[in-house]
């Protein structure tokens, strides 16, 4: 009993020890906590240093950790180019007639792909019809990307210190203050336009090469500028971390919303009742348009979140 | 006619080319910042005019033409100002700026 309490006890602390190493340790503590089980010739020739110095040990912990640490990098990149080499050994020839690239589905898109999406291209009839799905993860991943990349970054209570909150302060002393001229002429003009190029590529995306990640795109470099020359003061009055929230929730629960409907009505062999249209006008092909607009409108936010959290810090 | 079309179209970009061989050497061959941003902004600014002016040429008049138009606006109005923010931090940045070019003090 008693000796389940001590090894508990003892558990307890070297998972203490751990934390503090995670956290970046302090002068006081240990990097590392004591190993267990030494090797002999470290056993034999560390007594003497450890008196001598004390930061020496933690030194020396920490190098035998890169030591390992190296050798197991070394052995699981050997680990992943063999398991890579040995999976490109068993593809397919390039080029032989039973490859899965020719079977029938390509047929399909090709020859009836018009006519189940009603989308002109092709491709938007693929990634956002057959395939949705697929988009849908892409979508939720970069979603995910900048939420780690928010709880990383952003700063908030927890992840400033002074230093850092008087260079902010400075900094937006001196975004209020000073203004390019040129920038802020020159952005005054490009940034309508980028805008609306960005919604033309977005919205045109089942009828000409395009769609909700390029035009995504576009509208997240126009916000970008409009933070660059106009600084993050003026971007927060209507674009902070709750309307990024709102916004891309939103457009992800309309996909996936949206989609879960078109896969329910096809697997149970319902008739959608969503008209597909005419090829070729803007308002057809079904649920394609809506969501190039989800995808463009997470695709835009994301861009932009990347940018200022990566910068500034903040959203 | 065509020919002729053809002959302007190709001489527009061969000299938009040369313009950018020597902006290409201009980048290589000088030492300081600024100097190389000069050189630079020479090919953004006249080799790009050049080349498209060439293409528009070729495409003779129509929907292309006026798109080639809007991307010389687009690049007339990015570039420059890019190359603007650069030399700005260069200057601002820069310790002994004085030694390398006149400044002009407010």
């Amino acid at each position: 009993m008693s000796k389940m309490a001590r090894s508990k006890k003892e558990k307890q602390t070297s998972w203490q020890r751990f934390c503090t190493w995670v956290n970046g340790g302090t002068a006081e503590q240990p990097l590392l906590p004591a190993e267990p089980a030494k090797p002999k010739k470290a056993k034999a020739a560390k007594p003497k240093k450890q008196k001598a110095q004390p930061v020496r040990k933690e030194w020396m912990g920490l190098s035998r950790f890169e030591h390992i640490y190296r050798i197991c990098a070394v052995l699981i990149g050997v680990v992943m180019v063999g398991v890579l080499m040995i999976a490109v050994l068993q593809l397919p020839l390039f080029g032989s007639p039973d490859n899965p690239s020719v079977n029938e589905v390509v047929e399909r898109y090709v020859e009836k792909g018009l006519e189940e999406t009603g989308a002109v291209n092709m491709v938007a009839g693929m990634i956002l019809d057959y395939r949705a799905f697929d988009t849908f993860g892409e979508s939720s991943v970069l979603f995910l990307a900048v939420t780690c990349v928010t709880m990383l970054l952003m700063r908030d209570r927890n992840n400033t210190n002074k230093e850092e909150d008087l260079l902010t302060a400075r900094e937006h002393v001196i975004e209020g203050y000073e203004e390019d001229i040129i920038l802020t002429k020159v952005a005054r003009i490009v940034i309508p336009c980028a805008l609306v190029y960005g919604v033309y590529v977005v919205l045109n995306g089942h009828l000409s090469p395009g769609g909700g990640f390029s035009g995504g795109t576009i509208m997240g470099s126009a916000l970008i500028l409009f933070a660059v020359s106009f600084g993050m003061i003026r971007m927060s009055q209507f674009f902070n971390y709750a309307t990024f929230r709102k916004i891309t929730s939103c457009a992800l629960m309309v996909y996936a919303a949206s989609k879960a409907y078109s896969f329910f009505t096809g697997a149970n062999h319902l008739e959608s009742h969503i008209p597909l249209g005419v090829p070729g006008a803007i308002l057809s092909s079904g649920l394609i348009l809506i969501l190039d607009i989800c995808v463009g409108i997470v695709v835009a936010c994301t861009m932009y979140g990347f940018y200022a959290l990566f910068t500034k810090g903040e959203l | 006619m065509e020919n002729v079309k053809i002959i302007a179209g190709i001489a527009l970009i061969v000299l938009g080319l040369f313009v950018y061989v020597t902006a290409t050497f201009g980048l290589f061959r000088f030492q300081y910042v600024l100097n190389r941003m000069h050189a630079a902004a020479l090919g953004d600014t006249l080799g790009i005019l050049f080349v498209l002016l060439g293409l528009m040429v070729l495409v003779g008049f129509g929907f292309h033409m006026l798109r080639l138009g809007l991307i010389i606006c687009f690049l007339w109005l990015a570039s420059p100002v890019a190359s603007h923010l650069l030399a700005k931090a260069e200057f601002v940045t820069f310790k002994h700026i004085k030694s390398e070019c006149e400044v002009v003090e407010k």
